[in-house]
């Protein structure tokens, strides 16, 4: 592949241009689902195609193509330097990236068993058996059991001279199951909503998971979800689970830390963000005892790899350090604007057909020292959250308001009765000050994000978060219509 | 096109003895960004995806790719029939769309903007970049354009085709601390009015600088039908597909024929002609019909595919997405009945509330209400009087949108088309009691 990939490199040395990559895109997702006791289907897609990204006297070119030949490669990277000259119309200064050394190398996910080696039945047996037990309660009118797989194979050549292969693996599943009653519906689902837990590796990821273990839960937690009382309102201490800190970490921090966000570069989709870079190193996101770290090395991440997309080497950096915003996702066209010599490496496409942007790397909060009876010991009057249902947040990544799956009352130090429909509303700096407690390494998992959407034309992203459940003061909840 | 046949017809010998159905989606696509009022990325990309089912006496599975020599072809499908051959038999499974007539639909295509290229692109933007960049305001935003043909065919003899082309500009601008927004998508390059909506966004910033905190509450809003459209798309998505429906997870479950929402509010779904005319048939290759989800308030009618119908014992409106889908059939081609007077009419008869732009992040809390959540975006204004008095810091609503469009007070006669799952054509609403459950800091 490498070979049909130097055909860009050469049309790209050709034109002199600043810099030239390609990167060669071969992914193999398989999605296997049941819904309602049916099959909702197996899928299977493989695509292969190959972008090719150009900085033509100072201003990108991008384009990509799927005719596998290397005269529809030179084509396609003349295509890029046309576009990078159209880009010259409109330029201030000319982009100049960071430096990085030349890296030859290969890299891949680590993993026991090959998922798409398992057969589709095996697959099938475990879904149906889920489905079958969260069915058995005429209340649940939907339930889904699903599992997905994807490898990812890259060929990744600039004309710097980097010449990187990566094979990156992922699995995940899920359940949920809807009970309906009265004009009502409630969901829970296992291990979190929105597709279920993927992490990097593979069908040891399922094994592991043991969705058949936990479905007859899910369902009788749906069903109590009906009858129960809705989340009071009013200003409460609360106690977030790891998969729901999970989407606060990435929402409220993780794109508030994305350094093209930061410099305005995403102003007109998703916004810019309230972490500005006169802060960095001063600015108090949170208390002392919150510390966000970002890791492209972290084993079972979806954002795990041996380099990002600007052939990067993987690293490991603050963002939040003991409170004080610490660091950015950077790419390496804007890290100088921070003064960094070296991006940190967080830039990523999807798939063959987008240009790499900035993105959230793996991201996640580092354990503290509580145990779950002292987390809710402590507690006169609070919630607990779990599991996400919806997000908002808006566009400097200040004011958010997040819907949970579940919650269980918190008195005098005990946990309660479960309630419906929690939800709380924030600030975030003002959120983050008031995290008080941090549950132990014990309690620390890491959380697959699936749906991560940026950029225009949009592209989707994956990445894990890890966390511990924590404890926040003060905070708004039981906010309704 | 003759590609496309020809790959079909190759699909369907090395499927033999089983049914299958290909849908072969063929994509030219260029988008311009801009940022700081300068040219950030410039891309394009050429694809072509071919999705093929294949169905065998109650068992199915799909596969997917973007190669289509022989050897590629013969290695998918063979490995298609493989899985087949595994999977359990679903008694469910609907047999594949026996061809039935389909309306010719509208003329989407316009050569001017398929051929659309990064220069024409460039200059366009640069117009709002120098402007901005003369009175020390920031432009951002997106020019893009697309070709795009669609084609159903299975091997009982349907065979379906749609080409359309596709722009959209989007401006944004920043003045100090103020934003302002305009976006227009088109099937034809030549209906978008850029010196207008450069000249909405470049007037919304100026006049959003320094905007004040006000209280949540309930206020009577003003929705320019950009923000209502956002809205409306929720409620119709939630409330009028068929299988929410069947699953009595929409509000409009059982209540056909009823008065739930305002007598001002009337919404339809046609993609054959109109203001929202796209696709002429659904992802199963069914005929497009149009459906009257809501007439002066009465909720009328829901979406079906030839799944949900059958369950509910009615007829496909052909509104199938690509199948197999989780969420079912949804109306994506939505006109929103017009009223009368302007947006400055709708201003002018407002005592007390607060005018929305945009929304940005809106989600859904409570599906069986349609209660959503939200934040305003590039240019929120309080109206007093009658007239716009200051520009105000954004604001978070928490509300049901059965509830909010249940109270709506008076509707514009203009209206404006965003591009959602498919056009959807909106003029701006005045309601009442609408909730903002909390503010920002900006």
């Amino acid at each position: 592949m490498f070979k049909l990939a130097s055909k860009a490199i050469e049309v790209a040395n050709k034109y002199k241009v600043d810099f030239g990559d390609i990167r060669v895109v071969e992914e193999h997702t398989q999605s296997i689902s049941v819904k309602d006791g049916e099959l909702s289907g197996v899928t299977d897609q493989v695509t292969l195609g190959y972008g090719v990204r150009v900085l033509y006297k100072g201003a990108w070119g991008f384009a990509s193509g799927s005719h596998m030949t290397e005269r529809a490669v030179a084509d396609t990277a003349m295509k890029a330097i046309e576009i990078a000259k159209a880009s010259r119309r409109l330029m201030a200064a000319p982009v100049r990236l960071a430096k990085e050394p030349a890296h030859v190398d290969f890299w891949q996910t680590p993993f026991v068993k090959d998922p798409f080696a398992i057969p589709a039945e095996q697959k099938l047996a475990i879904l149906m058996k889920v489905d079958a037990a969260l069915r058995k309660d005429k209340k649940i009118k939907v339930t889904i059991a699903e599992m997905h797989f994807m490898r990812e194979h890259q060929w990744h050549m600039t004309t710097e001279g980097s010449r990187i292969e990566q094979v990156l693996m992922s699995s995940g599943a899920g359940c949920t199951a809807t009970a309906v009653e009265n004009g009502q519906s409630q969901t829970r689902a296992y291990p979190c909503t929105h597709g279920g837990q993927t992490l990097g590796g593979g069908w040891e990821v399922i094994e592991a998971l043991d969705l058949p273990a936990h479905a007859d839960r899910v369902r009788e937690e749906a069903v109590a979800l009906l009858s129960a009382p809705t989340c009071p309102a009013g200003v409460k201490d609360i106690i977030i689970s790891g998969n729901q800190l999970a989407l606060q970490i990435h929402e409220s921090v993780g794109h508030a830390s994305e350094l093209d966000r930061v410099l305005g570069y995403e102003e007109s989709y998703a916004g810019s963000s309230f972490a500005t870079t006169e802060k960095l190193g001063k600015f108090r996101y949170g208390s002392p005892i919150v510390n966000l770290v970002a890791d492209a090395t972290l084993p079972g991440g979806l954002a795990t790899a041996g380099y990002d997309d600007d052939a990067v080497k993987a690293q490991r950096w603050h963002i939040v350090k003991d409170g004080v915003l610490s660091g950015y996702m950077t790419n390496r066209e804007f890290c100088g604007r921070i003064g960094k010599e070296r991006s940190w490496g967080s830039c990523r496409a999807d798939g063959y057909s987008n240009i790499p942007i900035t993105r959230i790397c793996n991201l996640s909060l580092m354990p503290g020292t509580a145990t779950m009876d002292q987390l809710v010991g402590e507690i006169k009057d609070g919630i607990i959250m779990e599991n996400n249902m919806s997000w908002s947040i808006d566009q400097k990544r200040l004011n958010f308001q997040f819907g949970c799956e579940i919650g269980w009352l918190v008195k005098n130090g005990k946990k309660g009765r479960m309630v419906k429909n929690p939800t709380y509303q924030g600030i975030t700096p003002e959120f983050w000050g008031s995290c008080d407690a941090i549950g132990d390494h014990s309690q620390w998992r890491l959380h697959g994000v699936m749906n991560c959407g940026k950029g225009q034309p949009g592209q989707t992203a994956t990445m894990s978060h890890g966390s511990s459940p924590a404890r926040f003061r003060k905070v708004k909840v039981g906010v309704h219509g | 096109m003759k590609n496309i046949e020809l790959v079909c017809k190759k699909i369907f010998r090395l499927a033999k003895g089983v049914q299958c159905e290909v849908m072969a989606d063929t994509r030219d696509s260029a988008l311009t960004r801009f940022a700081d009022n300068v040219i950030s990325q410039n891309v394009a990309s050429s694809a072509v995806t071919y999705s093929v089912r294949l169905l065998d006496d109650g068992r199915g599975t799909k596969v997917t790719f973007n190669q289509a020599d022989d050897a590629y072809l013969g290695h998918a499908i063979k490995a298609g029939l493989e899985i087949l051959k595994k999977q359990k038999k679903d008694p469910a499974l609907l047999p594949l769309a026996k061809p039935r007539p389909l309306a010719a639909g509208k003329n989407l295509y316009f050569r001017e903007t398929a051929e659309l290229g990064p220069v024409a692109r460039a200059e366009k933007v640069a117009e709002l970049a120098r402007a901005c960049k003369k009175s020390g305001q920031v432009a951002c935003g997106t020019f893009e354009n697309s070709a795009s043909e669609l084609v159903i065919a299975n091997n009982l003899g349907l065979f379906a085709r749609h080409r359309e082309t596709n722009a959209t500009y989007s401006a944004t601008v920043r003045d100090r601390d103020g934003s302002g927004w305009a976006e227009c998508p088109a099937y034809d390059v030549a209906d978008i009015p850029f010196a207008r909506l450069n000249e909405s966004a470049r007037a919304k910033a100026a006049r959003s600088r320094k905007p004040r905190e006000i209280k949540p509450g309930k206020y009577t809003v003003v929705l320019e039908p950009q923000a209502a459209a956002d809205l409306l798309l929720y409620l119709s998505i939630y409330g009028f597909g068929g299988q929410m429906y069947n699953d009595g997870r929409s509000f409009a479950a059982g209540h056909l024929g009823k008065r739930l929402l305002s007598p001002l509010l009337s919404i339809e779904d046609n993609a054959l002609d109109g203001v929202a005319a796209g696709m002429p048939f659904d992802y199963e290759g069914q005929p497009r019909t149009k459906v009257k989800l809501v007439e002066n308030g009465v909720l009328k009618g829901v979406v079906h595919d030839r799944k949900t119908a059958r369950k509910a014992k009615t007829a496909s409106t052909g509104h199938a997405l690509p199948q197999p889908s989780y969420m079912g059939p949804i109306p994506i081609n939505l006109a929103i009945k017009p009223g009368q007077g302007t947006l400055a009419d709708l201003i002018k008869g407002t005592e007390c509330g607060i005018l929305v732009t945009q929304f940005h992040y809106t989600n859904i809390l409570k599906p069986q209400f349609v209660e959503m959540t939200g934040m305003t975006r590039n240019g929120t204004f309080m109206v007093e009087d009658g007239k716009i008095t200051f520009p105000i810091k954004n604001m978070r609503f928490t509300q049901s949108m059965v509830e909010a469009f249940n109270h709506i007070e008076a509707v514009a006669a203009e209206t404006a088309t965003v591009s959602a799952w498919g056009p959807l054509t909106c003029p701006a609403f005045r309601l009442g009691g609408f909730n903002f459950s909390s503010s920002t800091k900006f």
